[in-house]
């Protein structure tokens, strides 16, 4: 009975009009596309600003010319997550920014179109213009996937007054681990309520330290060994500041990180990134500050040190790649470059630009930039990213080096721990 | 007997008199009701705090500097009335009003601070700058505005009285200094002047005409953020933060103004289709005979049951297409990043339909059948007879929706991606979140979006209760 009063409403000649009107609409449709479009997308925040004024100044007035439309979608937020959706579903932008954490994944699924050829053939962009470390973590089997727009090392940041109090001298570029532990119980010794290095359990921070001892993350089975002595040296190194208050954990002076921490005038120094400076613009304007190279390792004589980058990719499924080409050229720019980097927003990926007189400047955010900008080529450093683990690599050391900065384990137990996880996630 | 009885006062007579066990088990009993009584007020009030508390402690850490310090105190300068009184008149000395102030051509800013010195440290004036200040996060880091420093003419730091104190257990001295800021009379404008004061390492900072935002190099330097802030910037600085900061590049438009906008604009016109749409389909099902009726009120119950993460991707293809191409005949090639189609997507609900359709139920029917015999067709008793009656019913109907679409995100933040002025509400919050948060921890101006968000429908709320209560009593369906 059901069926048979639906069917009324399913008459022939009703379908037909359906149709028809569909038919229509798709006819009107047909003639559309004058101009080539091509959309690009980063994550929300300050960023918006950022890449809306360098479209505005930079590429709108180099490829409008040419016919190009550039459509600019910031995505406010799980930006990853979109990227990953959108070239499933097959809506994802032209030209996005790829995390360096999270690009293996991408590149090996040849979701990214390689730029090899566009870069031999462009006569603004070459791949020699750009820091080779850089380049080289956007990489894989000599193909390039993506222009790094920016980039972030880690540097020793440290409060001047707490070192003038305690009569010591400021930390240096030929510090190794001892000497910069000494000064630190030096500047501690100033009272209970002072503290040296700012020890955030994470490999973000300490695998700079890991690193500079000569050890790598994965060997040439991809296999990752953290019962090497010499990550065993450096976790012990690093989780043993804690005695005499030569490090302390952010957490027990009411912060949730380095920066926070050295803002309290409580904590002598940091490791930290340029990411740093925006924060202390706002929460300790008048913080007296000074940024150094992270200490060598006394055997090596070595620093080691991570980059955190970002690139500028292509679709690989992109119906406009040339163009998209074009528009990545004038993002990554040296005038575009240039202009981020005199109004110390991000550091630049050109490796020319390090003779900017932003640089020479006494301004101690120029003197910190600097130091950040040149560790992405001092001694053992590793682009932040892990084959394609992702942050399921890093969960066992952070992990390992919470359980000891908070007194719940020994480092031989903490690391047996994470070597077993290890094994289970790369392998014997 | 007559005579006893009417030898004793009337009161008397009507409450015999008690024996102390009886007088005791009453005390008890009142003594019972009481506690009884507080037990619930008690109960309530902690569910209360329970509840509200950790709205009410967000808003007042909305109002702070350092929304995140700890320990948190409950008493920030923002809510001293001593500090509003100086805001006022510094935000006049400033050149602006006493509401919102600035600094100005024509500004003389006087300006006085005390620090103690404790005996045996020769006191020394204060070194007064007046930095320039960029913001570490937000569009202000970007595109700065007009710098005061580079328009104020600060005068000689001149001493102006002594006088003996004592400081935990240190005898001392208090020594205020006083100061002017002048502005060097350019035709620029800047809208705030902030001021850094330095004095040596063991004089300590007592009082200032305002009370500082932060005290930085172990008790060294006193900074403010604002120092003609007027009573608003200085009490709801975050807040306005939200709204100054918050522009579009493109457009120039106050980006937080029009993403309320564009969530009051996309509520009231769904509220509307809400009501016109349910009621009719309401009134339909309750009331008419027509084939598959049943079915479809089948469907509609079927389609409350489906998650909207279910239907979502589809949901998204269709617009993207504009609903298989039919959008290209009002001349819009896709429904995505428009209004359009966030209103297309949900014209109505299956709940309002539901509710509409409870209550329709419920009226008599002798009253339509009455307007029938005086020959009303069905679309005049819908319209006369019916929707008049049906006033509780769509308040329910119009609040829950508004409700509801005012808090929605997830499809917002899906279909509306650029540019920034289409955003709601919602979503740029979530914007917010990325510029201060994330990238500086700053969770001030997050909090005070919030808080704004938040505001219609509290209001809503405290005004519609009765029918907030109707619409779930009608369904047992809350949204």
């Amino acid at each position: 009975m059901q069926s048979g009063r639906l069917g009324r409403f399913l008459r022939p000649s009703t379908l037909k009009t359906g149709f028809v009107a569909l038919l229509i609409a798709v006819l009107i449709a047909l003639p559309a596309a004058a101009q080539t479009t091509v959309r690009v997308s980063g994550w929300g925040g300050t960023d918006i600003a950022i890449v809306e004024e360098l479209i505005e100044r930079f590429v709108r007035p180099a490829v409008e010319p040419q016919g190009i439309r550039v459509v600019y979608e910031p995505i406010a937020d799980a930006y990853e997550t979109y990227i990953v959706n959108a070239l499933s579903a097959g809506t994802a932008p032209d030209v996005f920014y790829v995390d360096i954490f999270w690009a293996e994944g991408l590149m090996r699924a040849g979701q990214l179109e390689p730029l090899n050829d566009y870069l031999a053939k462009s006569s603004v962009l070459r791949a020699e213009h750009i820091i080779p470390e850089l380049l080289d973590a956007f990489s894989l089997n000599g193909q390039i996937y993506g222009i790094p727009k920016d980039f972030n090392t880690l540097a020793l940041f440290f409060n001047k007054d707490l070192f003038d109090l305690a009569g010591v001298p400021y930390p240096d570029a030929d510090d190794d681990w001892n000497t910069l532990a000494d000064k630190l119980r030096r500047v501690a010794a100033l009272g209970p309520d002072f503290y040296g290095l700012a020890l955030q359990p994470e490999y973000a921070r300490f695998g700079a330290f890991a690193l500079a001892t000569g050890w790598e993350p994965f060997d040439e089975n991809g296999h990752t060994n953290v019962l090497d002595p010499r990550f065993v040296e450096a976790f012990k190194w690093y989780t043993g500041l804690l005695a005499d208050r030569v490090g302390v954990h952010p957490q027990d002076v009411g912060q949730g990180w380095g920066g926070g921490a050295l803002s309290t005038d409580q904590v002598a120094a940091a490791v930290e990134g340029a990411w740093i400076l925006g924060f202390l613009r706002d929460s300790a304007p008048n913080l007296a500050y000074g940024a150094v190279p992270l200490p060598k390792h006394p055997g090596t004589g070595q620093r080691g040190n991570l980059i955190f980058t970002v690139s500028w990719s292509i679709n690989a499924r992109s119906q406009v790649k040339e163009e998209a080409f074009k528009v990545l050229e004038a993002l990554t720019s040296p005038e575009a470059q240039q202009w981020v980097l005199e109004r110390g927003l991000a550091l630049p990926s050109r490796a020319a630009l390090v003779d900017n007189p932003y640089f020479a400047q006494p301004d101690p955010e120029a003197q910190a930039n600097l130091v950040v900008f040149q560790g992405a080529s001092d001694g053992y450093v590793h682009p932040f990213k892990f084959l394609n683990y992702g942050g399921d690599w890093m969960a066992p050391i952070n992990d390992a080096l919470g359980a000891v900065l908070l007194g719940e384990l020994d480092a031989d137990t903490a690391l047996r721990e994470a070597q077993q996880r290890f094994d289970a996630l790369t392998g014997r | 007997m007559a005579d006893a009885r009417t030898s004793v006062n009337v009161p008397a007579a009507t409450a015999a008199p008690e024996t102390p066990a009886e007088l005791e088990r009453r005390n008890a009993a009142a003594r019972r009701a009481w506690a009884r009584a507080g037990l619930v007020y008690v109960l309530l009030l902690v569910f209360s705090i329970f509840f509200m508390g950790p709205f009410l402690f967000a808003t007042l850490s909305s109002l702070k500097d350092d929304p995140i310090e700890w320990p948190p105190r409950i008493d920030p300068p923002q809510l001293k009335p001593a500090n509003w009184v100086a805001a006022w008149r510094l935000g006049k000395a400033g050149g602006g009003s006493g509401w919102f102030g600035s600094f100005g051509p024509g500004a003389e800013v006087p300006f006085e601070v005390t620090y103690f010195v404790p005996d045996g440290v020769e006191p020394q004036a204060p070194i007064v700058r007046v930095p320039r200040r960029l913001p570490g996060a937000g569009i202000g880091a970007v595109r700065p505005g007009a710098f005061a420093a580079d328009y104020a003419i600060v005068s000689d730091v001149v001493e102006t009285g002594r006088k003996p104190a004592e400081q935990d257990g240190v005898t001392g001295q208090l020594v205020t200094y006083s100061f002017t800021i002048r502005h060097n009379g350019e035709d620029v404008v800047a809208d705030r002047l902030p001021l850094d004061l330095e004095v040596p390492f063991r004089q300590t900072f007592h009082s200032a005409t305002l009370a500082p935002n932060r005290i930085e190099r172990l008790g060294r330097v006193q900074s403010w953020n604002n120092v003609t802030p007027g009573v608003i910037p200085y009490v709801f600085y975050n807040y306005t933060r939200v709204f100054q900061e918050n522009y579009s590049r493109t457009t120039g438009k106050n980006l937080f103004l029009t993403w309320i906008g564009n969530s009051f604009f996309l509520a009231v016109v769904k509220v509307l289709t809400h009501l016109v749409i349910a009621s009719m389909t309401g009134y339909a099902l309750a009331r008419l005979r027509f084939p598959g009726r049943n079915a479809l009120f089948m469907l509609i119950l079927f389609s409350m049951m489906i998650p909207g993460q279910v239907t979502f991707i589809s949901n998204y293809l269709v617009l993207r297409d504009g609903i298989f191409g039919l959008s290209r005949l009002w001349g819009q090639e896709t429904l995505l990043n428009s209004f359009t189609g966030v209103i297309l997507s949900g014209l109505c609900g299956g709940s309002a339909v539901f509710i509409m359709k409870q209550f329709f139920e419920s009226l008599p029917r002798e009253l339509e059948e009455s307007a029938r015999i005086d020959g009303a067709g069905p679309a005049t008793i819908y319209s006369r007879i019916v929707l008049p009656l049906a006033r509780p019913a769509l308040g329910a109907v119009a609040i829950l929706t508004f409700q509801g679409v005012w808090n929605e995100f997830f499809w917002p933040l899906i279909v509306l991606t650029t540019p920034q002025d289409k955003f709601t509400l919602t979503v740029g919050l979530l914007n917010l979140r990325q510029a201060y948060g994330a990238v500086a921890l700053d969770w001030g101006p997050l909090l005070a979006g919030a808080f704004i968000s938040a505001l219609p429908v509290i209001i809503v709320f405290l005004v519609f209760q009765r029918y907030f209560v109707e619409g779930i009593s009608f369904t047992g369906i809350k949204g």
